[in-house]
């Protein structure tokens, strides 16, 4: 093991907190069952870590070892970080039938063609994610190990999650990853969030969804406290509607988190002030963003409770159904229309 | 201390008496302004000073002729806490090398009973108090500028000490008839900024409490203030680029929803400037003008997304000259509108100052 790899190591076991360092240390397939029995996890984590260090001289482990440790920790703690969210477009045949040995070779062997100095670890993790961790170098260094790009796909489906590129390494990894899949190309869809797995539940649609219905449901039994019978009735009724609108649009039940949405405004002015501003041809620029700890609860609380009138813009709507968090919009003909948004 | 509180009382209700039956003329609501928070603070009594409804455009001054520029700097870039005081009595500009001696002993002091605050080395601790001249005008008296340097305890032989805390009192264009009506033994500094460790906040709150017998409260910045400095700001594109404004709301949604709304200056000024021409007064600036360029600025939102930000509060206001806070933080990036901030931010303090 060489000093590079013993930095690494102490590193990322200063990165593990250290009540998840048992479990994420029995998962690494490295240190056998004895090895691992010796380790005293009560003691300080520089000890432990020192242990470690002199089990793993042992095993000959190297560096491409200590990466799967962080790997397998990323996957534990999948929110530490920003994903964004591409697709993949136009699968050719073979893409139905590749399987997680077949997109390794391949996926390793396109990059590696792309690039010389990279270190690429490839995972499968229980939910049939794949998981990647991939340490970037150029002609001159060796690969990066502090900042590596993690990368989330599920064979069989188009999207793609990708955490920690940076605008160099895109059109490699990109490239890579549009050869490995059997697809003609990839492309942004402007959605982002620290949650992957609610990335993945918006994408995928798995999320409890409400669909339209012809006859509404029965109203629940209400409380002796009446006024009016008449007035509570119509306000149940209005309410019920509201609620029904909104969960139709944003989904039932825990909704999938998304932190932010941003919209770039290139349209007209449309207020009420509207003397010279009416008339005014050029757009009314501006940006608006939402941010809450989950702004689908927080949109779709806004609609039922009255907040936002009825019914649902499709400016928000898109977010749920379109799967994205970034918009631009402008104005295109008489309607409002949404353009795909500049390339990230 | 009991016969100097007499002393205010009994002189501010003199002066309060005929400028009350002028402030009944016309309703407050009318004028937009919410009367809980103006009040609600002081239950039965009246603010003497009357609540503006117009204001003249700020002309953006190069400051730099009148202030020392190394002045200047010592109030810009930092985020400011901001608290009302009541006025000072027996304050003298020319006494501030004593004050700077009498508040370094006793924050030492207050440090040795056990208060737990961080001062470092007793050597490298001072206090400097500096008036910064030019800033006030007609009747205000000038503002008093405080910082309190400190070593790090573990600094090493050479190392100056560094400003740990810094902090200042101001009345900026402060209403001349109230300042005028003040017995000659009180100073009126109505606003203090504070940025630092809120122990040492407290400390020389606590300090100026007993020194000069005034009482310290917390400033919050309401909506109708903050929607005034939003047209105050968009007002003077034309002479300064305030480059965005950007306006912040939170909407009690559960979990609660933060909305910020920025638009380009240009465009700002030019909704502003529609709105300013049907009012004809180009030079002033009356605040159903401002309501209606916020309505303006709420009603293109509402016609995108469908959501009513009045069911939510303005809580910030920023532009590239600065930025307020609802919960009375600001921050001053440029000395182009600082007189002009100031003396609102003047006119609030002297709002909230109980009576």
């Amino acid at each position: 093991m060489d000093d590079s790899a013993k930095q690494l190591l102490r590193l990322i076991i200063r990165r593990i907190p250290s009540n998840k360092l048992y479990s994420t240390l029995r998962k690494w397939e490295h240190l056998s069952k004895k090895q691992f029995e010796s380790l005293d996890f009560t003691q300080p984590k520089w000890l432990i870590c020192d242990n470690l260090l002199s089990l793993c001289e042992e095993n000959d482990l190297s560096a491409k070892h200590v990466t799967e440790l962080e790997l397998i920790h990323r996957i534990e703690q999948p929110t530490q970080g920003a994903w964004h969210v591409c697709q993949l477009i136009d699968a050719q045949e073979e893409a139905l039938t590749s399987d997680l040995l077949q997109f390794r070779e391949s996926f390793k062997l396109h990059l590696k063609g792309l690039i010389s100095h990279v270190a690429v670890k490839i995972k499968k993790h229980e939910d049939d994610a794949i998981w990647i961790r991939i340490a970037w170098g150029d002609n001159f260094t060796k690969p990066n190990h502090l900042k590596p790009t993690y990368v989330v796909h599920h064979l069989q489906t188009p999207y793609v999650f990708l955490s920690g590129l940076n605008v160099k390494h895109k059109p490699l990894l990109h490239q890579a990853l549009v050869l490995a899949t059997h697809h003609e190309s990839i492309k942004d869809v402007h959605l982002s969030g620290r949650c992957l797995t609610a990335l993945r539940d918006l994408l995928m649609r798995q999320y409890k969804q409400v669909f339209p219905v012809k006859h509404p449901r029965p109203l629940q039994e209400r409380s002796p406290l009446l006024t009016h019978p008449n007035i509570e009735n119509e306000h149940a009724k209005h309410a019920e509607n509201r609620l029904q609108m909104a969960s139709e649009v944003f989904g039932d039940g825990t909704l999938p988190k998304l932190e932010t949405a941003l919209y770039k405004l290139e349209t007209r002015y449309r207020g009420k002030e509207r003397g010279t501003m009416g008339a005014r041809e050029e757009p009314f620029r501006g940006v608006v963003r939402f941010s809450s700890s989950n702004i689908l609860e927080s949109l779709k609380y806004c609609t039922s409770s009255g907040m936002a009138a009825a019914p649902v813009t499709p400016l928000l709507s898109s977010i749920v159904q379109k799967g994205r968090n970034y918009f631009v919009i402008t104005d295109k003909g008489p309607g409002l229309s949404q353009t795909p948004g500049p390339k990230v | 201390m009991e016969p100097l509180g007499n002393a205010t009382t009994t002189a501010r209700n003199q002066t309060a008496t005929p400028r009350r039956s002028k402030s009944y003329g016309y309703s407050r609501r009318s004028l937009g302004v919410e009367l809980a928070s103006r009040f609600g603070t002081t239950p039965g009594h009246l603010t003497a000073v009357r609540v503006t409804t117009n204001r003249g455009i700020p002309k953006p001054r190069n400051l730099n002729d009148q202030v020392d520029p190394e002045h200047i700097a010592l109030l810009v870039k930092k985020e400011w806490k901001l608290s009302y005081v009541t006025p000072l009595y027996q304050f003298r500009h020319t006494q501030l090398k004593s004050y700077s001696k009498q508040l370094a002993t006793f924050i030492v002091t207050e440090k040795q009973k056990g208060v737990a605050v961080e001062i470092g080395a007793e050597t490298g601790f001072k206090v400097v108090f500096t008036a910064l001249l030019g800033l006030a005008e007609g009747e205000d008296a000038e503002t008093v500028f405080i910082q309190i340097y400190s070593k790090p305890v573990f600094a090493t032989n050479g190392e100056a000490a560094k400003v740990v805390w810094s902090g200042w009192l101001s009345c900026i264009a402060g209403e001349a008839d109230f300042l005028r009506s003040l017995p000659p033994d009180f100073t009126c500094l109505p606003l203090f900024g504070a940025s630092g460790a809120e122990s040492l906040t407290a400390l020389v709150k606590s300090w100026f409490g007993k020194t000069f017998d005034c009482q310290f409260g917390p400033l919050a910045i309401n909506s109708t203030s903050l929607q005034w400095l939003a047209a105050l700001w968009t007002a003077c594109n034309p002479d300064v680029n305030i480059r965005y404004l950007k306006l912040a709301w939170i909407i009690p949604a559960q979990p609660p929803l933060d909305v910020s709304y920025t638009v380009h200056s240009q465009d700002a000024w030019e909704l502003w400037n529609s709105i300013q021409q049907e009012g004809g007064l180009k030079d002033k600036v009356d605040i159903k003008e401002v309501t209606r360029f916020i309505r303006g600025l709420e009603s293109n939102f509402f016609c995108h997304f469908r959501i009513h930000l009045s069911a939510g509060s303005l809580i910030k206001v920023s532009t590239s000259l600065g930025s307020a806070h609802q919960d009375g933080k600001i921050r001053i990036s440029s000395s182009d509108m600082m007189r002009s901030i100031l003396s609102l931010l003047t006119e609030c303090a002297l709002l909230k100052m109980p009576i």
